[in-house]
């Protein structure tokens, strides 16, 4: 059976290389006859009716060389890039599909990816979005010029362009998260804020590797483990970094339960580890419907760019609470934010285009994003360390980890390691509190990067 | 020949890279990259800490004002005695402590009450009679006359 295979395999690959090759030698034959046929034409009428007859003879030809010369399998020859690319895509959907690394998310970025990335497909034209960003272009924010000569996936660029699709993720998440742990104890947003490090410090870093301020804080917005805020910012700040960031943001969101067990060991001591924390309050139901409110009418006021982000957040999260929308609240938590979530994925996937995609830039954004994130989780956790000097109650350091975003996984990782030294220790609730602080952290920083920079 | 200059232009095309690496860093405006990594955060910081002072007032505001005594179980007991004999103070309800573990018990069985979570069953213990009228010790098949019939 395996034989078969083999021999069909080889078989095609063989047609698909003789395909190719007889393509372009057709090809080359074909404009020495269209060249044959206009000195003809110069001549005489007799050979000129002679030519015509032999372009009727060789239209049926010409339509089937066409045809292949229209084929994807031709036109992959031409950049040896394109197979790396498609290859790469198959390996993010084998990481999505096998090894389940965030796959509703990395599954649709890797096809997106893949349907880009298939030459003569011409879903996605990133040269398009070059002349939308281009002054001097005529198609200088042009919705019409996209919409007129653009494929699927650039229709639903625009999405991502507009800064649409992550403010209605956002207020999916807001619809799942609950904030009473963090309104039973606050102290949790300092941790969140810590966490913020690795933003700022990332930002300095990408500025000595070459890279310009407004990329330099995209790249840092990694750092806040935060998917959506990550595509939100660099679609404003650098475009054309969208790509390879939405790809590290997303892969190290998977990775949090490989990235921050070592960090938080290292750091901390056994003793710490163990520390059991006092039961958190209860929080009413009047303190969490009035919770979004109050956050997004003081943020907003204060930082009115991280408005957005912050807006539909909260909006999710008050649909939630108040308890008279519940239809409203199930969409949003379900529908919409599953839509969303393909249309984010498919365009930020299509981004990633083989000039894009393949240079030392993309590879210098995985090395500094892995670099930001071990650097938020360890803010956190120093942070927690040091309050512990000060504070009559005692934290366990390890909840200051889930300071970076990456609900809920990164209160679990908490949770995790927290009762590997002490199995009767809960911390999942404590790290949640910092966790969604660190939604609030990353949005928020977001925001002041887009006034400073944007 | 070619063969042999290769490594000499790759070194110069690499002292080129390095040079241009170099040159964009020099263009880089340092103060306000400081500005921003500094400044930025510590503006995270700040509205972050507003946020925690508001929350801490309004929950100070918001949270349920429970009168909970301060003493220990064996105090409160002296105490709702003393209220209870008092003729003027009926409500001896009011001060109640209860540890944890008891305010959690209740908690779940009223959860389970309310809720039907349990299985409403009868409290006969019964031992289910069970007819086997062809067990060996009883049928006929294993009787006597049939062994005579075989």
């Amino acid at each position: 059976m395996k034989t078969i295979r083999y021999v069909f395999t080889t078989l095609a690959l063989l047609l698909g290389i003789a395909f190719t090759g007889f393509a372009q030698e057709t090809a080359e034959q074909d404009s020495v006859v269209a060249a044959c046929t206009a000195v003809a034409q110069e001549t005489s009428c007799e050979a000129q009716q002679t030519a015509q007859t032999a372009v009727t003879e060789v239209s049926v030809w010409d339509d089937i060389i066409t045809f292949f010369t229209k084929m994807g399998f031709v036109r992959i020859a031409d950049d040896w890039k394109v197979i790396i690319m498609l290859f790469v895509s198959f390996f993010l959907l084998y990481l999505a599909i096998k090894k389940k690394y965030e796959p509703l998310l990395l599954l649709p970025i890797a096809f997106g990816m893949l349907l880009t990335n298939l030459p003569g497909a011409e879903m996605f034209h990133s040269e398009l979005w070059s002349a939308f960003l281009d002054e001097t272009s005529p198609a200088y924010h042009s919705y019409g010029t996209i919409l007129k000569n653009g494929g699927l996936l650039d229709v639903l660029y625009i999405g991502v362009k507009a800064g649409v699709y992550p403010c209605l993720i956002f207020i999916g998440v807001g619809a799942m998260t609950d904030f009473g742990p963090l309104i039973a104890n606050p102290k949790s947003l300092l941790l969140g804020a810590a966490a913020q490090i690795g933003i700022f410090f990332t930002f300095l870093c990408a500025n000595l590797m070459g890279f310009t301020e407004a990329q330099a804080g995209s790249i840092g917005i990694i750092g806040g483990a935060d998917g959506p805020t990550s595509i939100f910012l660099t679609s404003r700040l650098a475009p054309e970094l969208l790509g390879p960031i939405a790809i590290a943001a997303y892969s190290y969101m998977a990775l949090v339960p490989v990235i921050q067990p070592p960090i938080m060991r290292a750091l901390t001591t056994k003793k710490e580890r163990a520390i059991k924390m006092k039961q958190l309050r209860s929080v009413s139901k009047t303190e969490k419907i009035v919770f979004p409110i109050m956050v997004t009418t003081i943020v907003a006021l204060i930082l009115p760019d991280a408005a957005p982000l912050i807006g539909c957040l909260m909006l999710g999260n008050l649909m939630k609470e108040c308890g008279v929308v519940d239809r409203l609240s199930k969409t949003a938590q379900n529908e919409l934010m599953n839509i969303v979530v393909i249309f984010l994925g498919l365009s930020v996937g299509a981004t990633a285009t083989a000039g894009s995609f393949l240079n030392w830039q993309t590879i210098m954004i995985l090395a500094i994003g892995i670099v930001a994130f071990g650097l938020g989780s360890a803010g956190g956790v120093l942070l927690a360390k040091l309050m512990n000097v000060f504070s009559k109650e005692k934290i366990n350091p390890l909840i200051g980890s889930a300071g970076v975003s990456a609900v809920p996984m990164a209160a679990r990782v908490s949770q995790t390691v927290g009762q590997e030294e002490n199995p009767s220790n809960f911390l999942l609730m404590h790290a949640m509190g910092p966790n969604v602080a660190g939604v609030i952290g990353s949005a928020v920083a977001a925001g002041i990067l887009l006034t400073m920079l944007g | 020949m070619t063969l042999a200059l290769l490594p000499a232009r790759q070194g110069q095309y690499k002292t080129l890279q390095l040079n241009m690496l170099l040159l964009s860093i020099n263009n880089i405006n340092w103060g306000h990259v400081w500005m921003v990594t500094i400044l930025g955060f510590l503006m995270v910081v700040a509205l972050l800490v507003v946020l925690i002072y508001i929350l801490k007032l309004f929950g100070w505001i918001m949270q349920p004002k429970v009168k909970v005594s301060a003493k220990t179980p064996v105090q409160d007991a002296k105490l709702i005695k003393k209220n209870a004999s008092s003729p003027d103070n009926d409500d001896e309800h009011d001060i109640v402590t209860l540890p944890a573990n008891a305010t959690a018990a209740i908690a779940m069985a009223l959860h389970l009450y309310y809720n039907s979570v349990h299985d409403e069953e009868p409290t006969k213990v019964t031992i289910k009679k069970v007819d086997r009228r062809y067990s060996p010790w009883n049928s006929k098949l294993y009787g006597m006359n049939n062994l005579h019939r075989s």
